[in-house]
């Protein structure tokens, strides 16, 4: 609904482009501009950007006619949607003419209706391309009537003697155009070139995922033609304001610090504010605090708008549940690693084996899934993973996801990757040195503490069965607590299997190994294991007393 | 604790053997003095000290290969003395429940007292 966009005072941080845009029929006429596919990662704002442009268009422009058409909510059956296309666009002609806005979403109205209307306006070539058009539909040629439909803003464009700008949005579900049930008429997206060709009907192309939107132009007849436009995360100061002006409009008060924490973990997504603010909204929350921020970020992950919009977009691109499970091993595999890794490796790793891996690598590329660094897809996949795949329950979920960005302000974190060779938990113990040296720590305890990391190394690198011969480590100080985390690949191990019998047993029973987790213990406050996807989690956690540290 | 590359020195001492491990104490240097304590016990020595000055760090990999060398001296007859530990060194066989089954001493020259050699 073209119309609806949201109101011009709110909309923020997109002048220039939209002042490019609005030029774009006058540069194109001169052949100074190509047709410009717009792109940008999902909810950034490409389809809201369509909605400011065509409001601005409709109300203050006299000679360049909009036309938006969005293939997300159109019927794909050819004929329908040839129908619909046409109807669509006669109606938004209209409307903009006569400036009534009425027009553009009533698509109760049949066409007929409209002659009067369309006659006392002076364009009674429109009511020639509605008899063509018809002609078109009763001859039942299904390239005829598309074409028919597509030619339309070309043909009006030249007959009434207005440029037409004409905005595709979700292009990438065109690809699904058929004839009676999917995929039974490939390649009717190309119908769409002639009328790009034609300059005085400059296209504006959009949809998501991008990857989908650029193979679809990398088609040469397409290709030629189109440049780029980009669009940007909001920059941090708008998005604060973006944030703030919504939750003010509920009456929601808020720290700004906390504010800004969520705000920079959504990067500056328009969507992920706008989810986040109803969140708060939803969870009756007020005086909002690094906590409540937390909950709902949470809540949002995991039963939230956020949560729900990527579930339908799962179910939208992968429709074969088979693969989908593969899908989030795979997924779950890069974000844990944060590298792709060799097709053969993969194989062995996650135990798929080809085909199916080549395709659920292809759908990953191809829905843009793959190379994403969006913080809350991560989130969203790993919290679906906990859920399918190791079945955890929704509360355990959350804490999981609370936790992992529940970081003390006064605290610095440090990560390392070690190999698990000889002696390489000497370097890891050598920045525990460090580490504590910054805070000043007693150097008894701190040489307890480099032990405890070693044991956690050397049992890391016993149970690794995996291929990959890496141990992450992260530690995270405040002046009150130390905080290590051990992952490694390969296989799991949880406190219970390890339980190491006490000394006299192992004594008389000649059996010398197995003190590392007795140490840790001994040595730690509390020492953790947990199963994190195919990484075994052994968090040392130690509570740092005043007399542990140096005057 | 820097922990250096492992070395084993060892000397005689009438007959006592003494142990020098350098640096950490790990499996690889472990089976190191393992190794090196076997050769003296073929040579029929029953008494071994094992000098911690010069060892950094000991994993729980070495703890277990030095109850290793205990034991084997054991079927023998013979003792085994450990000697220059720092506190967090002697902390860990505190925490183990370990201190009971070795004996320990400040330095090499009580050691040798008990073991009635003596001390140069
Ligand atoms: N510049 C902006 N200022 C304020 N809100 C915006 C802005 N851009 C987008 N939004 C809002 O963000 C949400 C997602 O935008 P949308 O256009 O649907 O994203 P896309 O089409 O790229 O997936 C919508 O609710 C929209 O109103
Ligand atoms: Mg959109």
């Amino acid at each position: 609904m073209p119309l609806y966009g949201i109101p011009a005072k709110d909309y923020l941080d997109r002048e220039d482009e939209l002042a490019y845009l609005k030029r774009l029929a006058s540069l194109r006429r001169d052949t100074l501009a190509d047709n410009v596919l717009l792109i940008g990662p999902r909810g950034i704002g490409k389809t809201e950007f369509l909605k400011q442009l065509y409001r601005s268009l409709f109300w203050d422009s006299k000679d360049v006619v909009p036309f938006y058409y969005s293939f997300k909510t159109a019927a794909l059956k050819s004929t329908t949607f040839a129908r619909d296309y046409f109807a669509r666009f006669v109606k938004q002609y209209v409307a903009f003419v006569k400036k009534e806005p009425l027009h553009v979403n009533n698509m109760s109205m049949p066409l007929p209706r409209l002659i009067p209307l369309i006659s006392t306006l002076g364009l009674d070539w429109l009511i020639d391309c509605i008899d063509d058009f018809q002609q078109n539909t009763d001859q039942g040629d299904l390239y005829g009537q598309i074409l028919s439909a597509i030619s339309t803003p070309v043909n009006a464009a030249v007959r009434g003697g207005r440029p037409v700008l004409v905005m595709l949005d979700d292009f990438t579900a065109s690809e699904e155009l058929h004839e009676t049930k999917r995929g039974d008429a490939p390649g009717l997206t190309s119908l769409f070139e002639e009328s790009m060709k034609n300059s005085l009907c400059p296209h504006i192309i959009t949809g998501s995922p991008s990857a989908k939107l650029e193979a679809i132009f990398s088609d040469p007849a397409l290709h030629k033609g189109t440049e780029r436009m980009r669009l940007y995360p909001l920059p941090e100061d708008t998005a604060y304001a973006l944030f703030s002006s919504l939750l003010a409009k509920m009456k929601i008060s808020f720290d700004r610090e906390a504010a800004l924490d969520i705000i920079r973990r959504v990067k500056g997504s328009p969507l992920y504010i706008r989810n986040m603010a109803r969140a708060a909204w939803k969870m009756k929350k007020n005086n909002l605090d690094k906590k409540d921020f937390s909950e709902c970020y949470s809540f949002e992950i995991i039963d939230g708008e956020t949560a729900f919009y990527w579930s339908s977009v799962f179910s939208e691109s992968l429709r074969d549940k088979g693969i989908r499970r593969t899908i989030l091993e795979l997924l779950m595999h890069r974000i844990a690693r944060g590298e792709t890794g060799d097709q053969e490796r993969l194989s062995k790793v996650l135990g798929v084996r080809e085909p199916r891996l080549s395709e659920a690598l292809d759908a990953l590329e191809l829905n843009d899934f793959g190379g994403s660094d969006d913080p809350l897809l991560k989130d969203f996949v790993q919290s679906l993973y906990f859920r399918e795949v190791e079945g955890k329950t929704g509360a355990e979920i959350r804490k999981l996801i609370e936790a992992k960005y529940d970081v003390p302000a006064d605290s610095s974190v440090f990560e390392m990757v070690i190999p698990m060779s000889d002696q390489a938990e000497l370097v890891a113990a050598r920045a525990v040195d460090q580490i504590g040296k910054n805070i000043n720590l007693e150097p008894e305890l701190m040489n307890y503490l480099q032990l405890a990391l070693v044991e956690s190394c050397i049992n890391a690198m016993e149970h690794s069965g995996s291929y990959e011969k890496k141990i992450y480590l992260k530690f995270t100080t405040t002046p009150q607590r130390l905080e290590i985390a051990i992952e490694s690949p390969g296989r799991h191990f949880t406190l219970d299997s390890l339980k190491e019998s006490p000394t006299e047993e192992k004594m008389t029973a000649g059996q010398k190994r197995g003190w590392g987790f007795t140490l840790m213990r001994k040595i730690m406050d509390e020492v953790r294991v947990e199963r994190i996807s195919d990484r075994t989690r052994v968090t040392l956690i130690k509570n740092i007393k005043r007399n542990e540290v140096l005057k | 604790m820097n922990a250096a590359p492992f070395q084993v020195k060892s000397r005689i001492v009438n007959d006592v053997a003494v142990i020098y491990p350098k640096g950490y104490l790990n499996n690889l240097s472990g089976e190191g003095l393992v190794s090196e304590c076997g050769r003296y016990i073929e040579t029929g020595i029953k008494k071994i000290i094992v000098n911690f000055s010069e060892t950094d760090l000991i994993n729980s990999i070495g703890i277990s290969l030095l109850l290793h060398v205990m034991e084997e001296l054991q079927t023998t007859g013979g003792t085994l003395c450990f000697t220059d530990m720092d506190k967090v060194q002697l902390g860990i066989f505190d925490m183990l429940g370990l201190t009971k089954y070795f004996r320990f001493f400040q330095d090499e020259k009580g050691a040798l007292q008990f073991l009635g050699g003596s001390a140069e």
